[in-house]
């Protein structure tokens, strides 16, 4: 339902959780979008972005050009894309089928304290459709999340969907301290990434993991 | 005796290696190179818009378990400051750079000057690790190498490439 107010941060996160299965690889950009999605739904399976503004959605392209067999949700928001646009472009033109963009649209920079965007009315739909991503659309209920994440990730992608949300300046206390590369190597296990075996002991190759 | 085509040699080495992602922004010197790269069944090619969004889709590409390589000019290392600072460099990529080396002695294009004389300078101000590639040696040793390094130091690791080196 619209009541005039956009839906929050939260309430999209939690239609989020209550969607995506299990074994979605999703990255998050920095501040409020990797903290409270790390409140809502820690996982191993979760890369968060720290600072690096603008990157996490070229980050997750990437992951989703090397794991073509799982599906990855990478969540935006409007400041780091406007930062990073050609990123977008970048997306549509690899066309990875198995990537999924959530763009949070709040129309400020939420991490820094809330200052005016360049931009805050942009059509990022209508930017997505353009750049060539699939089922582009902007949403402004947490209701219609559930059902547009549902078709993108049951359609080959990459899909793109515009969240327009409530801006949320306070920061949010993530449950555990973020440690770069402990979440870089949790996330290497959990998805059971080739590991390099040094060349003292033999290696200086990337080994394949038991799956 | 026959001179080893350096170019072919380092597309032999990133096979041989186990590359299996390049990610790109051109130059001048790489184009052919590229499209080789576009055309070969054993790695994918991925034509980004910027430097540093090359930089983090070789991160996301590594992070995934795939060993990728960054071909760019050498322009491409100082845009990409911010992102080797807080992503590459601080969750420990092993990431291995080919860079053209523009605006040295032997590229000595008037705009290009400016990008030569500051390559090396930005590199140590980053703190990367780099080499200049030795017209003297084999270059597919020296490619193996800087991908070794990337990967035993858990970072990545910048090899300047001079024409010879990649125009096809």
């Amino acid at each position: 339902m619209v009541t005039g107010t956009p839906p929050t941060r939260e309430a999209y996160y939690r239609a989020m959780a209550g969607t995506l299965p299990p074994e979605t690889l999703v990255v998050t950009s920095l501040g409020n979008a990797s903290y409270l999605w790390a409140v809502v739904r820690d996982r191993p399976e979760n890369f968060y972005v720290e600072d690096a503004m603008g990157l996490a959605l070229p980050l997750a392209l990437g992951l989703a050009v090397a794991r073509p067999d799982r599906q990855v949700v990478v969540v935006e928001g409007d400041g780091g894309m406007l930062m990073h646009m050609g990123g977008l472009i970048t997306v549509g033109a690899a066309a990875p089928a198995n990537l999924t963009v959530l763009l949070i649209q709040n129309g400020v920079h939420a991490a820094s304290g809330g200052q005016a965007l360049t931009n805050a009315g942009l059509d990022f739909a209508a930017l997505g459709s353009a750049a060539g991503l699939k089922g582009a659309r902007n949403i402004d209920t947490e209701d219609a999340l559930a059902p547009a994440l549902a078709e993108a990730l049951g359609a080959p992608g990459p899909s793109f969907i515009a969240l327009l949300t409530a801006p949320d300046l306070e920061v949010v206390v993530p449950p555990a301290g973020f440690d770069p590369v402990v979440t870089k190597r949790r996330f290497q296990d959990a998805i059971e990434a080739p590991r390099y075996v040094q060349t003292l002991f033999g290696g200086g190759r990337l080994e394949e993991r038991q799956r | 005796m026959n001179a080893v085509h350096r170019p072919s040699e380092i597309l032999e080495t990133l096979e041989r290696i186990g590359v299996t992602v390049a990610v790109t922004v051109p130059d001048g010197w790489l184009g052919e190179f590229l499209v080789r790269i576009e055309e070969a069944p054993w790695i994918s090619l991925v034509r980004a818009t910027h430097e540093e969004e090359a930089l983090a889709i070789s991160c996301g590409a590594r992070l995934g378990g795939a060993r990728t390589a960054l071909v760019i000019q050498n322009v491409g290392l100082l845009s990409m400051g911010a992102g080797m600072v807080c992503l590459a460099q601080r969750y420990q990529f092993p990431l291995l750079i080919l860079a053209s080396y523009r605006g040295t002695p032997d590229d000595p294009v008037f705009y290009h000057v400016p990008k030569g004389r500051a390559t090396e300078p930005v590199l140590r101000g980053l703190g990367l690790g780099y080499a200049v590639a030795d017209r003297g040696r084999p270059i597919g040793p020296q490619v193996e190498s800087a991908a070794t390094y990337a990967e035993e130091g858990s970072c990545p690791f910048v090899l300047l490439l001079g024409r010879e080196d990649v125009q096809w």
